[in-house]
């Protein structure tokens, strides 16, 4: 399968010497859903504007559909949809006009989705302009904008921040509909582990400048797990820093919690055959905990001084 | 129907699905022949990827439990698979420690949790006490 966007390498600094992005590698096929996640600060939404060909990279090379969308920019956003937090979209505009706007843009436009949407959306008096909608009825208005051309790639970068949990669980829906109808591919960036939970496919991490986890949802949630070791029992990080699988060691109070990759009864293994240690408590979680664990600081009991 | 999927449950959201699927079977909620929710349906009353849906409809069907009549849907299967015997050993297990751990927690002893599960047997195979155990007492 022929990837229709892919990432090779990519570096960019904002100032000299401190790199957001700092060799970041991987691609995604057609129809396939990807979820970015990472820290605030971590690149994922100058990674997405790099796709979009609104920043280039200092160096690496992206392609989208095997174009660059620096390059050719127009025959790239032809075939994409874009949903970002930050869009802003022009406050005096209706949104009849924004939608004629895009209408007249996109060749590919389907009339008929328009109008299922704007029934879904409660739109349908559509005179309104854009600065007296809400701010989910106006994100709405933007996935109009984005999806009704039936791009083949949709970004979204974190759509749904801001957002009520109602309102988003409603963007959630459309977005789910969208995937059942079209089966376009969706690039997404979230801080919501649920609605990536929900959205599955795939998930990049990205940490430090570069991909820190890339794997499908599924096998991250049954292929990883946590362990919590004292810190009486291993004085040292580093040691368990050492043993196969073993992904992250952090400093929560009196324990060390180490992310493995690997189902608790292997890592429980690994453990009583390398350290000699015996039931350790070893556990399954959610993504949201193992978000944490990957990427979250130490917490030491008490201040150190 | 009736599913409910929690994203942030320790268990995968295919995980879920089957589990509940399979529960609904044991139960007799649902029977051989019953037509399950079609994937987009399911997926767009979960709110979840339709490829997970498919996944766990796959894996239920690869463990005997459904079967995709081509054209017409998914069903449960005529004759269903016998349960894992191992499993179900270790689930057990599972449980008893879970009512082990609430009942020391509570403040009881082994024999009262052991005269419990004597009384709960009793109540399962005899049909609860007659009322004039109780009086008499």
């Amino acid at each position: 399968m022929n990837p229709i966007l892919e990432f090779h390498n990519i570096e960019r600094a904002f100032r000299k010497g401190v790199p957001v992005l700092n060799g970041v590698t991987f691609s995604m096929g057609e129809g396939e859903v990807l979820g970015l996640l990472g820290r605030n600060g971590s690149g994922k939404t100058t990674l997405i504007r790099i796709a979009m060909g609104m920043l280039f990279p200092q160096a690496g090379t992206v392609r989208v559909f095997g174009l660059s969308p620096g390059g050719e920019p127009v025959a790239v956003k032809k075939r994409i949809g874009y949903v970002s937090e930050e869009q802003v979209l022009p406050a005096g505009a209706s949104i009849a006009e924004m939608l004629a706007f895009h209408r007249y843009l996109f060749p590919t436009w389907d009339s008929a989705l328009e109008r299922q949407l704007m029934d879904r959306f409660g739109l349908s008096g559509n005179s309104q302009r854009i600065h007296q909608l809400s701010k989910g009825q106006a994100r709405q208005v933007a996935l109009m904008c984005a999806v009704c051309h039936r791009p083949e790639l949709l970004i979204l970068d974190e759509p749904a921040g801001g957002l009520d949990p109602a309102a988003r669980r409603e963007f959630l829906e459309t977005s789910i509909q969208l995937l059942n109808r079209e089966g376009s591919a969706i690039l997404f960036s979230s801080h919501h582990m649920g609605d990536v939970e929900r959205l599955g496919g795939r998930v990049v991490l990205l940490d430090e400048g570069k991909v820190r986890l890339d794997r499908q949802l599924d096998q991250i949630r049954e292929e990883h797990c946590v362990a919590m070791i004292p810190r009486s029992a291993v004085p040292d990080g580093a040691t368990l820093e050492r043993l196969s699988g073993c992904l992250r060691v952090r400093e929560v109070f009196d324990d060390w919690h180490v992310v493995f990759q690997g189902t608790p009864d292997a890592v429980r293994r690994e453990l009583r055959g390398s350290l000699g240690m015996n039931e350790v408590r070893c556990v399954s979680v959610p993504l949201e905990e193992l978000f944490v664990e990957l990427v979250g600081g130490e917490r030491m009991a008490g201040v150190k001084s | 129907m009736q599913l409910l999927i929690n994203p942030s449950d320790e268990l995968p959201i295919y995980r879920q699905i089957m589990r509940q699927v399979t529960e609904a079977i044991a139960g007799g909620r649902l029977k051989s022949g019953d037509k399950l929710t079609s994937h987009r349906e399911l997926s767009e009353q979960l709110v979840i990827a339709p490829l997970t849906v498919k996944k766990a409809y796959d894996e239920l069907e690869a463990l005997g439990y459904i079967e995709t009549q081509r054209g017409r849907g998914t069903f449960v299967c005529a004759s269903l698979p016998q349960p894992d015997r191992k499993k179900q050993a270790e689930q057990i297990q599972a449980s008893a420690r879970r009512l082990l751990s609430e009942a020391y927690l509570a403040g009881l002893g082994f024999q009262e949790v052991v005269k419990a599960l004597t009384e709960a047997d009793r109540a399962l195979t005899v049909g609860p006490a007659v009322p004039e155990e109780k009086a008499s007492k």
